[in-house]
């Protein structure tokens, strides 16, 4: 079939992970952009390292599987090449917040147009369960017999301390992230997408989706960022009554290709670099 | 081989003469614009300039100097003992007092820069149009430049009587440049194509990324300044694998930050050229001063076997050439290259004759699925232990198709007197002061130019001789490199390294290499 973003390549996630609801939403919104007249190679696929990272492996997209925690500026690397391509980046937590932060925070305030995906388990799993920076305080492990002592990050938080134009939570369901997806692509700028995905090994859904609700965009203010950080702080990533997901926050800002001429032109142009005969 | 030597275009005709100015003042002073000033009116004048740039890292105050030294003939290097100090803050004359002769010609004073400029033209019996000329080039305080000038040079005397050329060159046009190494390095970049560099500011890279930033409309690339040195790296491999001819640059300790990438693109094959302008290390070492101690990073650096490519220009010319080099191997053979400078050769000035040779390179990349993990034919990450195997065989295979191609390239230049028993190897910035120092000496150099692939060749230049080595590092990498591909184990006596910040100069080596002479 045309559209198939299938791979010959065996999927070894967990039986029953929740990463398979990530991929059966992410493949279903892009083979239906391909069957709509978008081409495979207007799309670009860049992960980390770690169990999300397996998703390279099953969608056959140009890109690439790069190094723990260099999603970001990969992608950033990538759009500045070719500035007409669609560029999703995945992660894990352990990418996206402890070896990469630093990425994150910067790409968030160049506006950069990435659509980026954070499978957040809370849980470093291919390594078999350190905690991460969004792990509760009190989890205890092979390395941290104790427990952790140290209060989780908030990345809805960090986001929009950062500048991000497109700040959003949903949990591993595939209706959910076919959702957001959608809106993703619609947004023109950096689109940060936390996906809450229990690891069913090392750090099991403890009653998240129970506690989950969707934010009532009706009544939700998607422009304030005032009304987006009250929502972040429902959540702090730690003891939980209650998690809003959905769209926190979504703005628009010059996007970091429109900051440079040449790479607005070459936009313009429906061109990249390597057609630049010199 | 070809044997090149630097061709005397002015064949000897009048007496050679030469004269080294050090002009020293606290930053702030103006110290570089005097200097650079100086320099073009004198190449333009047919006369061959070299400077070079000693400053500290700070922004005001301190003592910056810079020691101009020009000739009738072709010059690549400083002289320790100088003939005029100009001396921009009266602090000077105490600082730089072993560098002067008897006969060394002292200006001081409070005075503007300017004022010194036309003293200096006055001393030389320059026509002050020449200076006047500069001055309106240079735009910036036009008016109140030319009055400082016009009193220092209506104040002084004429005291040397040089033959000046009557020529008038154009500069950068077709046969004469008047060039610093960082120069070029980038216009090395955009005659091979360039079409992005990243970088994160770091001395002494950033003057490439300067010249790279200002051109950037006009030949319609990108300069892009990133949060850190791995970010750059990695933007660097997103860039590169859609096709882009793509550049990054940084010093050492930023070089540490993306070796962790350098294994990336040894891995998954990306064509990306690094550059590496060395300062002294280790840690933050020196940071505005010179050094050659990063050989062996940029040979052994990024975990894992892969093939890369590192290549070491001498002086801009070859900066240039060597870059072209890079962006070629890097794009046909789908692999990292490395340019080794330094901060004498990216900041020092050479006037230099000869349009450079550039190779010309495809744009040989396509965008397809690229892995940091083993990967199959789909792309995908794999663990199977032939396939494995077979992707490390093709990438060692590689190195043996880049050494049987290298061949065609200069991978070392010989000079001096070619049958000599004595032979100096060297490689990077230390040429200049070699070239002027073996002038007249009975002695052959070598300079080594890929330090990866290796010049397997080299043996022959060096089997039987006194084999003298000149680096600016304290171990002697090139020395060790020697030792282990062509199995010649120079003795430590016949070392000569210079491991403080500082450049060679050329009256102090030749003493030096004079003493090893057999």
């Amino acid at each position: 079939m045309k559209n198939n973003l299938d791979t010959k390549t065996k999927n070894t996630w967990c039986p029953g992970c929740f990463n398979n609801q990530i991929l059966a939403g992410i493949k279903k919104v892009l083979e239906k952009e391909i069957a709509k007249g978008k081409k495979r190679e207007d799309f670009a696929i860049v992960t980390g390292i770690g169990c999300h990272a397996k998703i390279f492996d099953y969608i056959n997209l140009n890109g690439i599987n790069t190094l723990h925690g260099r999603v970001l500026p990969t992608c950033l690397g990538i759009k500045v090449g070719n500035p007409n391509l669609s560029i999703l980046g995945f992660s894990g937590d352990g990418d996206a917040y402890a070896e990469g932060i630093s990425h994150l925070i910067h790409t968030a305030r160049y506006n950069a147009d990435i659509k980026y995906f954070v499978h957040n388990n809370q849980v470093f799993a291919l390594t078999t369960g350190q905690p991460t920076p969004t792990t509760e305080i009190g989890y205890k492990d092979k390395t941290n017999p104790l427990g952790v002592k140290n209060s989780p990050l908030n990345p809805i938080k960090l986001m929009l301390a950062s500048g991000a134009t497109f700040i959003a939570r949903v949990f591993a369901d595939s209706k959910q992230i076919e959702y957001v997806l959608k809106e993703a692509l619609k947004h023109k700028g950096f689109a940060f997408i936390e996906i809450l995905q229990p690891c069913l090994i090392f750090h099991k859904d403890i009653g998240y989706k129970q506690k989950t609700y969707w934010i009532d965009e009706k009544n939700h203010d998607k422009t304030s960022f005032a009304k987006a950080w009250k929502k972040a702080e429902e959540f702090d990533y730690n003891i939980t009554k209650k998690i809003p997901l959905g769209i926190f926050y979504q703005i628009q800002k010059e996007t970091f290709i429109d900051k440079w001429p040449q790479l607005k032109e070459l936009k313009k142009q429906n061109k990249t670099w390597k057609d630049i005969k010199r | 081989m070809k044997i090149e030597g630097y061709i005397k275009l002015s064949v000897i005709q009048y007496n050679k003469m030469k004269f080294n100015i050090l002009i020293s003042g606290e930053a702030g002073k103006g110290p570089n614009v005097l200097t650079h000033l100086l320099g073009r009116a004198l190449v333009r004048k047919g006369f061959y300039v070299f400077y070079s740039r000693d400053y500290q890292s700070l922004i005001r105050g301190g003592n910056n100097f810079n020691v101009l030294t020009f000739s009738n003939e072709a010059v690549y290097s400083n002289d320790f003992k100088v003939d005029v100090l100009i001396d921009l803050d009266e602090k000077g004359l105490g600082i730089h007092k072993k560098r002067l002769k008897k006969e060394t010609v002292i200006l001081s004073g409070k005075e503007k820069n300017m004022f010194f400029a036309g003293e200096i033209f006055k001393i030389y019996g320059l026509d002050f149009s020449l200076l006047e000329r500069e001055l309106k080039e240079l735009k910036e305080r036009f008016e109140e430049n030319i009055k400082e000038a016009r009193k220092g040079y209506e104040k002084q005397k004429n005291i040397f009587e040089i033959e000046v050329p009557d020529v008038d060159i154009i500069l950068e046009g077709e046969d004469r440049f008047f060039i610093n190494g960082s120069k070029g390095i980038s216009n090395g970049a955009i005659d091979s194509g360039l079409d992005i560099y990243y970088a994160y500011p770091m001395t002494p890279a950033t003057p490439v990324m300067n010249e790279l930033a200002a051109k950037q409309i006009e030949n319609n690339h990108v300069v892009i300044e990133l949060e850190n040195e791995i970010a750059v790296a990695n933007a660097g491999v997103g860039s590169a694998i859609t096709g882009a001819k793509t550049m990054v640059g940084t010093s050492g300790g930023g070089f540490d930050l993306m070796t962790e990438t350098l294994s990336l693109t040894g891995i998954a094959e990306i064509p990306l050229v690094f550059y590496l302008a060395q300062r002294p290390g280790p840690g933050t070492g020196v940071a505005t001063y010179t050094a050659q101690g990063d050989l062996n990073i940029a040979r052994h650096s990024g975990h894992g076997e892969f093939p890369r490519i590192v290549l070491a220009p001498g002086d801009p010319k070859e900066a240039e050439e060597l870059t072209s080099q890079a962006f070629y191997f890097s794009q046909k053979h789908q692999v990292p290259s490395i340019i080794l400078s330094d901060k004498h050769l990216s900041e020092s000035f050479y006037t230099l004759d000869w349009k450079s040779k550039i190779t010309i390179s495809k744009k040989a990349t396509e965008f397809k699925r690229y892995n940091s993990y083993e990967k199959d034919k789909e792309g995908s990450a794999t663990e199977n232990p032939e396939i494995i195997k077979k992707n490390i065989e093709e990438r060692i295979k590689k190195k043996r198709f880049i050494e049987e191609e290298a061949v065609v390239f200069e991978q070392f230049k010989v000079y001096g007197k070619t049958d000599s028993e004595n032979v100096i190897i060297s490689w990077g910035s230390p040429k200049g002061a070699i070239l002027d120092a073996i002038d007249e000496l009975d002695v052959k150099f070598v300079q080594i130019l890929y330090i990866e692939p290796f010049p397997k060749e080299i043996w022959r230049e060096l089997i039987g001789k006194n084999l003298i080595l000149i680096e600016n590092n304290a171990t002697g990498e090139l020395g060790e490199l020697i030792k282990e591909k062509a199995g010649f184990n120079i003795p430590d006596k016949n070392k000569i390294l210079r491991y403080d910040g500082r450049a060679f100069l050329r009256d102090e080596l030749e003493f030096e290499i004079k003493k090893r002479l057999r």
